[in-house]
């Protein structure tokens, strides 16, 4: 705890982990697809966000710091523990049995496939449809071209919906 | 917005952490509260060094008395040794 901190800004944090908790989490879930180190990573970010409480001028500040170091912190956890399968999207094998839209073998399904795609492309597709974010947001909070942005997400889109229809879920 | 859309919306959804997060955040942020301040840990890391230093120091200083005091005594030897050598020449000198 910063020696700066008041009663008034702990109350605030309070506020703040109440505000944001899921949304930290299912950032960093998402992403690293384990959910003990989703919350490891969700509480550094909430720690490192009351040493820096003085800096946080608004809620929708607030919001923006969370989502970008909670982003970092993911990419760096990912990097160190090198969880994610190291196969091709194109590589995973067709289910079984046909999922159904709204079958939550399907989403476990789209879970599975989002994992598998580079860093950078997951974090554009979780922030895109956990976040429901529009790729200049996006842009800002990975710091790159909004052009790279939508490529990632068109290529992610297509790679999906390819593998998907394979299995007979095509336009519904 | 298409089937696709919809149904990474609903894969992608939010999820809560562990009903006690928030507790564990807090705990978190009491116990590096009470953890010792930077300035403290320098002055007990400072502090640990000197004793094992002087420590090492005093183990030092008696191995340095331990080695005079030997010397001591073997310069006590060899005075007393050639005393008696002495005394044996002139024991020896009157007998004749």
């Amino acid at each position: 705890m910063t020696g700066l901190a008041t009663a008034g800004q702990a109350l605030d944090f309070d506020e703040l982990i109440g505000a944001h908790q899921s949304m930290v989490f299912s950032l960093a879930y998402h992403f690293l697809r384990d959910r003990e180190s989703a919350e490891e990573v969700a509480q550094e970010v909430f720690l490192s966000l009351h040493r820096n409480l003085a800096a946080i001028q608004s809620p929708q500040h607030a919001a923006f710091w969370l989502r970008k170091v909670t982003v970092q912190r993911a990419f760096d956890e990912g990097r160190r523990r090198k969880r994610r399968p190291q196969v091709a999207l194109e590589d995973i094998a067709e289910p079984a049995a046909a999922a159904r839209p709204g079958d939550p073998l399907l989403g476990e399904t789209l879970r599975r496939l989002i994992a598998t795609l580079a860093d950078a492309p997951r974090m554009v597709m979780i922030l895109r449809y956990q976040e429901d974010l529009d790729p200049m947001d996006i842009a800002e909070l990975l710091e790159m071209p909004v052009a790279t942005v939508k490529s990632h997400l068109q290529r992610s889109l297509a790679l999906l919906r390819g593998k998907l229809e394979r299995r007979g879920l095509g336009e519904h | 917005m298409d089937w696709l859309d919809r149904e990474l919306g609903q894969a992608l959804n939010r999820k809560n952490p562990s009903p006690d997060f928030a507790e564990r955040v807090r705990w978190s942020l009491h116990v590096q509260k009470h953890q010792p301040a930077h300035g403290l840990q320098w002055w007990l890391a400072t502090a640990a060094a000197f004793v094992s230093v002087a420590g090492a120091g005093g183990i030092g200083y008696r191995q340095h008395q331990g080695e005079v005091a030997r010397q001591q005594v073997m310069q006590a030897f060899r005075i007393a040794g050639a005393s008696l050598n002495h005394i044996q020449t002139q024991v020896r000198e009157v007998r004749r």
